[in-house]
C-alpha cells in the first residue's frame, strides 16, 4: 500500500506542532522526560513511527518526504533542547523560592510515659497469661489469718514480730501482735499492711476449687530502711498453680519458660537452692543462668500441705507450686537502675527515660 | 554462722578445697556469704535459715558436710570424771516459771584456776569473731559455737546460799549485766536469781555480780532450755541480742542440753583443773519423745516429679540422723533426730531427701498442661485508661500508700472516717491515704524544686477507706495533676469516657472541697453516680504544698469507669443521607448553664438530632449587656429517612431558638 505524499506531509506537520507545544508546556524535568520519550523515544517514539511511514511513500516522492521528515525531526529535537535549557533555568531560580525543608523536626505530641514498674508488671503479666495464669487481686490491708495463719506462720513465728511488719493502730490491736489470734476468715482482729502477695493465694483458694492457676501482684510492705536495694514498700508478683499431679518439675519448667520469655533466649536454665519459707515445702531459691553465671530470681516451692488444708483442699488429692519475685529488682536489673529509690521519687526526667 | 575451717575439720575429715565445701553446702541449703582469712585459719560465713538452728554450731555444719561428702562424723565423747561430792547436796535449783524456762541443768566444778585460755582455744574463738576472756568463759563460748547450745558459767561462791531460782522479775527489779549496763526487767522476762538477787537474764546475758573472774574458784555450769518467744521478746525489749538469745529464739536441741553441759565440764577439768561434783541437777521437763514419721516413696514422685531409689532415700534419711524403725517396699518409718525439730511431717522428709539428692536432678523441660487465662474487665479498662492518659501527656507516678498527717488531712473526698494508722511510720508517714491527690501534689513539688518544666502526673492506686470492725474498702482511683487549664483537664476526663465508649451522661455539680477553688472546681457525676472531683487548687493549699502556678487536680473512681465502660461496642449502620449543620449563638444570663441549654437543644431537635458541639463562651458587657454571655455552638442535624432539606433544617433551628428563649431566656444573636 502506497501512502500519498500529501497525507504523509500532513501527518508530519501535525506531529511537529503537537511536539513543539508539548515540549514548551513541560514544566519540570520529569514532565520533560515523559514528553521526550513520547516523541523522541528510541523504541516507540512517534518520530520513529513516522520514519516507518516514510517507507510507504511512493518512490518518486521519497526525496521530498525524506527532506521534510528530517526537517521536522530537527525542529522537534531543537524544541527538546530549548525545553531542557528552560527547565534547568527555572529550577535554578527556584533555589531562592521558599519551599519545604523536610529536615525540619515535626511538631510532636507531648506523650506521657508509663512508670517503669508498670511496664515490667505488664510484661510479666503478659508472659504469665500466655502460660495460662489469670491475674488475681486482693487487699493490701490484711488480717493475720490471711497474712500469717493460713500461710503456716503460727503465732510465735518471728515473721510476725511487730518490728518486721506494719501493724495498724486500730482498736483491737494487741500490742506485740502475738499469742492467740483470731483465725476467723474475714474477721478484723489485728490488721496490717500485707507483707507478701501470698495473701491473695489464700483468698483465691478459699473461694475456688482446684485447679487454680493465678498470678497476683501488687504492693507489699516491710519495715526495711530505704537504701539502693530496699524500700519499705515494694511490688511482688506471685504465681500459684494447684491441681492434681503438680510437681516441682512443673515448677522448674514454668520458671524456665518464664525466664526465657522475659529475658529472651532459648539457652536459659533454672537452678534451685534449698531455702525456707513457711508456706512452701520444699522451699527453694530460684536462680537463672545469665551471662555465664547465675542470678537470683526469687523464692519458690511446693505449697505446704498445711496451707492447702487451711483453705479446705486435700493435700492428698492436689499439690501445687508457688513462686514470688520482687518486681523492683527485676525492673532495676532490666533497665540498669542502680538505686530503687528512684522508682518512688517520680522525677519526670527519670520517668521519661522509659 | 561463721565457721572456722580448721575447727570444722576436727569433726569431719574434709580433704577438699574450701570452695568445694561452700558450693556443696550452698546447694544443700546453707548459703555462702563470704570467706575471710583469720591468722592462718579461714572464717567461712554461712547463712542459716530460721528452720535450721541445728546448723548454728560447728557440729551441725559438720554433720551436713559429712552427709554430703559421705564421710564419718566424729563427735567428742563429752565424758567427765566425777568427784565424790554429790552436786544435789551443794546446789539447789528451782523453776518458778516453767512456761518461760522448760528445763534447767546445773553442774558444779570446784577448785578451778581461772587464767587466760591456751592459744588453740583463743584462736578458735577469734576466727569466729569472739574475743577471748578467760579460760572458763571461753570454754562456755567454745561449746556454744561447737554444738549450738548456749551455756552460762557462774562464780558459785557469789551465788547466795548456792541456790538458783528461775523466776519472773519482781516489780522494778533491775540487773547489771556483764556488759556493765543496768537493765530494767519487764514482768514477762525470765530471770535467773540466787536466793535473793538477780544473777542473769535467762538465755540472754549473765549478770556482773556472779561473772567469772580470777578470784573465782568454784564454777556452776548452767545448761538450760528457755521458751523461744520469751527470749525473743526479752532480747527485743532490752535491745540486747546475744549469741545465746539468737539460738534460744530458734529452739535448741533439747537432747543436746546435757551433752553440752558435760562437754563444758570436760574442758574445764582439762584446762582449768578442779573437781566435778557427781551428777547433775536437772529440773523441769525432760525432752519429749519424738513421734515417728512415715515417708511413702510414691510421694517423692508426686511432689518432686522424679523417682528416687528407695535404698538411696533410706540412706539419706539415716545419714541425717533419722532412726529407721520400719521399712518396706512402699514406705519407710523414721524417728527424726532431736536436733531436727523441723522434721515432723512426711513433706519435711520429702524436702530432706530432695535437697541431699540434689535439685539439679529435677528436670526443667516437662510439658505443663495448657490452660486458658482470662483477662479481667478491670484489667482491660485499666490498660485503656493508661493509654489515654499517656497520650494526653501525663507521666505515671508511683507514690507511697501512706502520707503524713497534714497531707492526709488536706484532701479526703471519699471518706469522713479518720485515716487508718500504721503503728510504725513508713518513711516518716503513718496515715493510710484516703486520696492520692496529696501524694501527687507532693510529687509535683519535688519536680518543681528540680526545675522540671513540664509536670503532668497521674497515678492509679488504691485508697484505704476505713470501715469500723472490718477490713477497709480499697478503692482504686485515677488521680492526676496538671498545669493546664480546667477545660483541658475536663477534656481529658471526657476523652477517657469516650475511649471507653461510655454512654452515660456526665454532669458537673459543686465540688464542696476545702482544697479546691469553689469557682474553679466541680464534682463529676456519671448518670448521677459520683465519678470524681476536678478543680483548681486554692491559694492557701498551694502554699501548704509549696507549689507555684495554677495547679489542676482530678481524682476519679476507677470502679465507676470500669462499670460504665463498653468494651465491645455494637455496630451501627453508617448514615445513608448527609448531615446539615447550623451555627447557633445564644445570649443568656450568666446563671444559665451550658448543660441545660444543650439538653433543650437536643430535646427539641428530637429525631433529627445528630450532634451539638460547644465552640466558645463570649462575654462583652458593652455589646451583650451586664451579666450576659453568649454561647457559641454548632448543631448537626440528620434525617434517617432521607436528605434533610435546608428549609427543614431551618425550621428545626427556629424551633430550637424559640424553645431556648422560652426555657432559658436565650436570645439568638445574629
Amino acid at each position: 500500500m502506497v501512502k500519498p505524499l500529501s497525507e504523509f506531509l500532513a501527518e508530519l506537520d501535525g506531529l511537529c506542532q503537537e511536539a513543539v507545544s508539548a515540549f514548551s508546556a513541560a514544566a519540570d524535568t520529569e514532565a520533560l522526560e515523559a514528553v521526550r520519550v513520547r516523541f523522541l523515544g528510541a523504541k516507540n517514539g512517534q518520530i520513529k513511527d513516522l520514519q516507518k511511514g516514510l517507507g510507504q511513500v511512493d518512490k518518486a516522492d521519497k526525496p521530498v518526504a525524506g527532506k521534510q521528515f528530517n526537517e521536522v525531526k530537527n525542529r522537534v529535537e531543537a524544541a527538546l533542547a530549548e525545553a531542557t535549557a528552560r527547565v534547568a533555568t527555572s529550577q535554578a531560580q527556584s533555589e531562592t523560592r521558599p519551599r519545604l525543608d523536610a529536615s525540619v523536626p515535626g511538631r510532636r505530641q507531648k506523650l506521657g510515659r508509663l512508670h517503669p514498674l508498670t511496664q515490667t508488671v505488664e510484661d510479666l503479666k503478659d508472659i504469665m497469661a500466655r502460660l495460662g495464669f489469670t491475674v488475681a487481686e486482693g487487699p493490701e490491708v490484711e488480717d493475720e489469718w490471711h497474712n500469717f495463719e493460713a500461710l503456716n506462720i503460727p503465732g510465735d513465728h518471728p515473721a510476725r514480730d511487730p518490728l518486721e511488719n506494719f501493724y495498724l493502730a486500730t482498736a483491737g490491736v494487741v500490742a506485740g501482735g502475738e499469742g492467740g489470734t483470731t483465725a476467723a476468715s474475714g474477721g478484723a482482729g489485728n490488721l496490717l499492711l500485707r507483707s507478701q502477695t501470698s495473701t491473695v493465694q489464700i483468698r483465691v483458694m478459699e473461694k475456688t476449687r482446684p485447679p487454680v492457676r493465678i498470678i497476683s501482684f501488687g504492693r507489699v510492705y516491710r519495715p526495711d530502711t530505704a537504701d539502693a536495694t530496699h524500700y519499705p514498700m515494694f511490688h511482688q508478683i506471685e504465681g500459684l498453680l494447684v491441681d492434681r499431679h503438680v510437681t516441682m518439675a512443673d515448677l522448674k519448667s514454668v520458671l524456665r519458660l518464664f525466664a526465657a520469655n522475659f529475658f529472651g533466649g532459648d539457652d536459659v536454665h533454672i537452678r534451685f537452692r534449698p531455702s525456707f519459707f513457711p508456706f512452701t515445702e520444699p522451699s527453694v531459691e530460684v536462680d537463672m543462668s545469665w551471662r555465664g553465671g547465675w542470678i537470683e530470681m526469687g523464692g519458690a516451692g511446693m505449697v505446704d500441705p498445711n496451707v492447702l488444708s487451711a483453705v479446705g483442699y486435700d493435700p492428698e488429692e492436689v499439690s501445687g507450686f508457688a513462686f514470688g519475685l520482687g518486681i523492683e529488682r527485676i525492673c532495676a536489673r532490666r533497665h540498669q537502675v542502680t538505686d530503687i529509690r528512684e522508682f518512688y521519687r517520680n522525677d519526670v526526667r527519670f520517668l521519661h527515660q522509659f | 554462722m561463721i565457721v572456722s575451717w580448721n575447727w570444722l575439720k576436727q569433726y569431719v575429715p574434709l580433704d577438699i578445697p574450701v570452695a568445694e565445701l561452700e558450693r556443696r553446702l550452698m546447694m544443700a541449703g546453707l548459703n555462702h556469704e563470704g570467706t575471710s582469712e583469720v591468722d592462718g585459719d579461714l572464717a567461712v560465713d554461712f547463712e542459716v535459715t530460721s528452720n535450721r538452728p541445728d546448723c548454728l554450731g560447728h557440729l551441725g555444719i559438720a554433720r551436713e558436710a559429712a552427709v554430703l561428702f559421705g564421710l564419718p562424723l566424729q563427735m567428742p565423747a563429752a565424758q567427765v570424771r566425777e568427784g565424790a561430792a554429790r552436786v544435789e547436796e551443794l546446789v539447789k535449783v528451782r523453776i518458778d516459771c516453767p512456761d518461760l524456762c522448760y528445763r534447767y541443768t546445773a553442774r558444779l566444778v570446784r577448785g578451778v584456776k581461772v587464767a587466760p585460755s591456751p592459744a588453740w582455744l583463743a584462736s578458735r574463738l577469734q576466727t569466729v569473731g569472739l574475743a577471748p576472756v578467760n579460760n572458763v568463759v571461753d570454754i562456755s563460748n567454745y561449746v556454744l559455737m561447737e554444738c549450738g547450745q548456749p551455756l552460762h558459767t557462774f562464780d558459785f561462791g557469789r551465788l547466795k546460799q548456792g541456790e538458783i531460782v528461775v523466776r519472773r522479775p519482781r516489780p522494778n527489779e533491775t540487773i547489771e549485766a556483764i556488759d556493765h549496763k543496768t537493765y530494767a526487767l519487764g514482768p514477762e522476762m525470765c530471770l535467773i536469781a540466787d536466793a535473793r538477787d538477780a544473777v542473769a537474764i535467762g538465755g540472754v546475758m549473765g549478770g556482773a555480780s556472779t561473772e567469772i573472774s580470777t578470784r573465782t574458784r568454784d564454777v556452776l555450769v548452767e545448761a538450760a532450755e528457755f521458751a523461744p518467744l520469751s527470749i525473743r521478746n526479752t532480747a527485743r525489749l532490752l535491745n540486747l541480742h546475744s549469741d545465746s538469745s539468737y539460738r534460744f529464739e530458734r529452739k535448741i536441741d533439747p537432747e543436746g542440753v546435757d551433752w553440752a553441759s558435760r562437754r563444758c565440764c570436760e574442758l574445764i577439768l582439762e584446762l582449768c583443773g578442779g573437781e566435778l561434783a557427781a551428777g547433775v541437777v536437772d529440773v523441769g521437763r525432760q525432752p519429749p519423745a519424738r513421734a515417728p514419721v512415715v515417708l511413702r516413696f510414691s510421694q517423692l514422685k508426686r511432689i518432686l516429679g522424679i523417682d528416687i531409689d528407695p535404698q538411696r532415700v533410706r540412706e539419706i534419711l539415716a545419714a541425717l540422723g533419722n532412726q529407721e524403725t520400719a521399712a518396706d517396699q512402699k514406705q519407710v518409718t523414721v524417728v527424726p533426730p532431736s536436733w531436727r525439730r523441723d522434721l515432723t511431717r512426711e513433706i519435711d522428709l520429702v524436702e530432706e531427701v530432695a535437697r541431699i539428692h540434689g535439685y539439679e536432678q529435677i528436670p526443667e523441660d516437662v510439658r505443663v498442661p495448657m490452660a486458658p487465662s482470662i483477662r479481667s474487665r478491670e484489667d482491660r479498662v485499666l490498660g485503656q485508661v493508661r493509654q489515654v492518659l499517656t497520650a494526653c501527656g501525663f507521666d505515671e507516678a508511683m507514690t507511697l500508700s501512706v502520707v503524713d498527717e497534714p497531707l492526709s488531712a488536706a484532701f479526703s473526698p471519699w471518706s469522713d472516717q479518720p485515716a487508718l494508722q500504721s503503728q510504725t511510720p513508713i518513711r516518716g508517714a503513718d496515715r493510710l491515704r484516703r486520696s492520692v491527690v496529696p501524694s501527687l501534689l507532693a510529687a509535683r513539688r519535688t519536680n518543681q524544686s528540680l526545675s522540671n518544666p513540664e509536670i503532668e502526673l497521674f497515678e492509679i492506686a488504691k485508697v484505704y477507706l476505713p470501715r469500723p470492725g472490718q477490713l477497709p474498702v480499697e478503692d482504686v482511683v485515677i488521680s492526676l495533676n496538671s498545669s493546664r487549664p480546667f477545660e483541658f483537664v475536663k477534656g481529658v476526663v471526657e476523652s477517657l469516657l469516650e475511649s471507653l465508649h461510655v454512654a452515660g451522661r456526665l454532669d458537673a455539680a459543686p465540688a464542696g472541697c476545702e482544697l479546691l477553688d469553689p469557682e474553679q472546681s466541680c464534682r463529676l457525676l456519671l448518670d448521677g453516680k459520683l465519678l470524681g472531683f476536678l478543680g483548681s487548687v486554692r491559694g492557701p493549699a498551694l502554699r501548704q504544698f509549696e507549689l507555684r502556678g495554677e495547679t489542676l487536680v482530678a481524682e476519679l473512681r476507677f470502679a465507676v469507669l470500669a462499670e460504665a465502660a463498653n468494651l465491645v461496642p455494637r455496630y451501627e449502620p453508617l448514615p445513608l443521607y448527609p448531615a446539615v449543620s447550623r451555627d447557633l449563638n445564644f445570649v443568656v444570663s450568666e446563671s444559665v448553664r451550658w448543660a441545660d441549654v444543650a439538653r433543650t437543644v437536643q430535646a427539641t431537635a428530637g429525631a433529627y438530632f445528630e450532634s451539638l458541639t460547644y465552640l466558645d463562651t463570649y462575654r462583652d458587657p458593652q455589646r451583650l449587656g451586664e451579666g450576659k454571655k453568649s454561647l457559641l455552638m454548632t448543631l448537626g442535624l440528620r434525617w434517617k429517612q432521607g436528605t434533610l432539606t435546608s428549609q427543614e433544617a431551618d425550621r428545626v433551628r427556629d424551633e430550637i431558638v424559640s424553645a431556648c428563649q422560652r426555657e432559658h431566656g436565650a436570645q439568638l444573636r445574629a
